[in-house]
């Protein structure tokens, strides 16, 4: 050796034998593998919670298995849809003008006999441009676009179908609130006894972007907020 | 718990699988000498003819074959993984061996690289010698016992030399021509280097492969594979066989970690060393590299192969073998004996692959220092050992009573009184434990 290599001691006999530790190893290794061979893996997305009594298996078989987004998830943005599945979006351009990579485009439309209401004949969202930093859905006063869908752009083999024109954008459950101008002013385009259906469900006040409705379905920060209040209370 | 069940016929069916095989092996061979004496020649070389085919051509390269797709899904296993199983089959990923086809049509269907600097004929040469050797190994080892096909004797084995395993140890030496002329032929610095020290790690390893065997020569009196496993079945105080592990357990170990060097694998794997040089293969594609690659798991099969057969009994099953053979016709009996060892081969074949994920390769200079420091003096130490048990008793009892004693040592360093090191970090996290709960 032309320079000095600092071996570090084993400390005892048995590891300076190497042969019984590498033995100690293999037994570890043909545990692992027996009962790996032996038993069903588990499927559970939650990898920490799975059993480890028969299957040591910790893989998660991506495109079949996925793990839920966390709640809170910026994914793909819809348009909220209104019950009688015409968008919530008034066309007022408030997104478009929020978006820092401007990739929304919306063409507004007159409704006909109606003074201020208007709806949009085209909203367009570039996919590929989308810095998908949310400003779109702070902006919007009618609670029209959301990214709570849970999944994010899927891939494609051409550019162009990137491009997410309002037919595929509108999906999701309807919302309507008690504050919408649609219902309390009534409007020309929707039938009475829907508008009346639709006011019955209309929720009240929307105040904060992080309410439940907002929110990758299934998860609910009220829910959350109450459980920790309740603990809380619980420790007093 | 389906799993389960399917496992366990997966385990069973590849038992009778290799009962089969074997049965059939016998059959073939039978064929062979008929179809030899019928053209006019010695049966025994109809025998041979049938068992290179089916032996070597057939078993031996389905089952390195085998074991590339074994290596990624038993490491898969071994790893907490799934491993390949993106290749299906009506919707059944098969244990990953339909990858196997997608490797060779890789391998054949990839460009060939002509580099500009290389030897040409050393060059074209080097993947044939270093698959050469290490396919020719597998001729001396006995797979089953002489039998009666069709009237011949008939013995699983492609041909029965008197100098056996010194043609082994020849054999094996040739494989380092193969590797350093690889390296020396492509021109390349990388693949220079890896083919020296390819050639400096087989030299070395060869030396204590071969006083490893030694022992074993001694104790069963003949240099003959076959005879080595006949002696393997004698009894010892009526009940214990002569096993080579039992009779020579140091030379087994010394022998089978000198065979992982001479395959070249982890934690051998200098000369390859993807991590540092890319190795002695670096210019070559497609399936000249195939090649190189298959020959290392040839050698894994075939090693597995010479282990089981020195130091595990060969093809003897040791359990109930004299019930067997007394209710067995002598064809089947033959049968399950061949089987018998294709199964220890495969079990070590496993447990090369093991061992080759358990253990960390190895600097330079501490593969050097395992092999002359260590595994040298050791093997030699036991020739002693072994000449002098053999010379005080011929009959072996000596011996395996120094083989048991160094089994029980090695067991007792392994396994007892372990406990005392490792639970030193629990011990710890109870203390931190027991810490914060007064404050909480």
């Amino acid at each position: 050796m032309p320079y000095h290599l600092p071996q570090d001691k084993p400390v005892s006999l048995r590891e300076r034998l190497y042969l019984t530790e590498a033995i100690r190893g293999l037994r570890i290794l043909t545990g692992h593998f027996l009962r790996n061979f032996f038993f069903t893996r588990e499927t559970n997305p939650d990898i920490l919670a799975r059993s480890r009594k028969l299957s040591l298996n910790a893989t998660l078989a991506y495109p079949e298995e996925k793990v839920p987004y966390p709640p809170g998830y910026r994914g793909l943005h819809r348009l909220v849809p209104r019950e009688d599945g015409k968008p919530r979006c008034v066309a007022c351009y408030m997104c478009a003008t929020a978006c820092p990579a401007q990739c929304i485009y919306i063409e507004a439309g007159e409704l006909e006999g109606d003074p201020i209401e208007k709806y949009p004949t085209q909203f367009v969202i570039d996919e590929l441009r989308c810095v998908v930093c949310g400003f779109c859905v702070e902006a919007c006063p009618k609670d029209a676009i959301r990214m709570d869908t849970g999944e994010h752009a899927p891939p494609t083999y051409q550019r162009s179908q990137q491009i997410w024109d309002m037919k595929r954008l509108l999906r999701g459950t309807p919302v309507s609130y008690q504050y919408d101008p649609w219902l309390r002013r009534g409007a020309s385009s929707i039938p009475e006894d829907k508008l009346a259906e639709m006011r019955a469900n209309a929720r009240p006040f929307h105040t904060v972007a992080t309410d439940e409705y907002a929110q990758t379905p299934g998860f609910s920060v009220k829910a959350l907020a109450a459980e920790a209040r309740a603990r809380v209370e619980a420790k007093k | 718990m389906n799993r389960f069940f399917g496992m366990m016929v997966v385990v069973a069916g590849i038992v009778v699988g290799l009962f089969c095989a074997s049965w059939a092996f016998y059959q073939v061979a039978g064929l062979g000498a008929r179809a030899a004496v019928a053209l006019g020649g010695p049966p025994e070389y109809g025998v041979a003819v049938a068992n290179l085919v089916t032996l070597m051509l057939v078993g031996l390269m389905i089952g390195a074959a085998l074991l590339t797709i074994g290596e990624r899904k038993w490491s898969a296993m071994m790893q907490d993984r799934i491993g390949p199983n993106r290749i299906k089959v009506f919707g059944m990923s098969l244990g990953g061996i339909p990858f196997l086809l997608a490797d060779a049509l890789k391998m054949l269907t990839k460009e060939n690289v002509e580099l500009g600097q290389r030897s040409r004929v050393l060059f074209e040469l080097a993947p044939a010698i270093s698959f050469m050797p290490a396919f020719a190994l597998f001729a001396v080892v006995p797979v089953g016992p002489e039998t009666t096909v069709f009237g011949y004797r008939v013995s699983l084995q492609v041909v029965s030399l008197d100098a056996g395993l010194l043609y082994l140890f020849g054999i094996a030496s040739l494989a380092v021509y193969g590797t350093a002329l690889a390296g020396w032929a492509s021109n390349n610095k990388l693949a220079l280097l890896g083919g020296v020290r390819a050639a400096s790690q087989m030299i070395g390893y060869e030396v204590s492969l071969g006083l490893a065997l030694v022992g074993a020569m001694m104790a069963y009196q003949t240099l003959r594979l076959e005879e080595m496993v006949v002696g393997q079945g004698q009894l010892l105080w009526n009940f214990l066989p002569a096993l080579g592990v039992i009779v020579n357990p140091v030379g087994m170990l010394i022998f089978f970690a000198s065979a992982f060097a001479e395959t070249k694998r982890a934690p051998f794997d200098l000369p390859e060393g993807e991590s540092e040089i890319v190795g002695y293969f670096v210019e070559y594609a497609g399936m000249k590299f195939g090649m190189m690659m298959l020959s290392e798991f040839i050698e894994i099969v075939v090693l597995a192969a010479v282990v089981s057969t020195i130091f595990l009994g060969g093809w003897h099953p040791i359990l109930f073998e004299g019930w067997l053979k007394e209710h067995l016709q002598p064809v089947p009996f033959a049968a399950l004996c061949a089987a018998t060892l294709l199964l220890k081969t495969f079990a070590l074949c496993w447990m090369q692959l093991a061992v080759r994920w358990t253990l960390p390769r190895f600097r330079y200079d501490q593969i050097q220092q395992l092999c002359w420091k260590m595994l040298l003096p050791t093997a030699l130490a036991n020739v002693f050992i072994t000449a002098a048990c053999v010379l005080l008793d011929p009959s072996l009892h000596l011996l395996a009573v120094v083989g048991i004693i160094e089994i029980i040592v090695l067991a007792v360093l392994t396994f007892v009184g372990t406990g005392a090191t490792a639970p030193e970090p629990e011990a710890h996290a109870h203390a931190a434990a027991a810490h914060a709960h007064p404050g909480h």
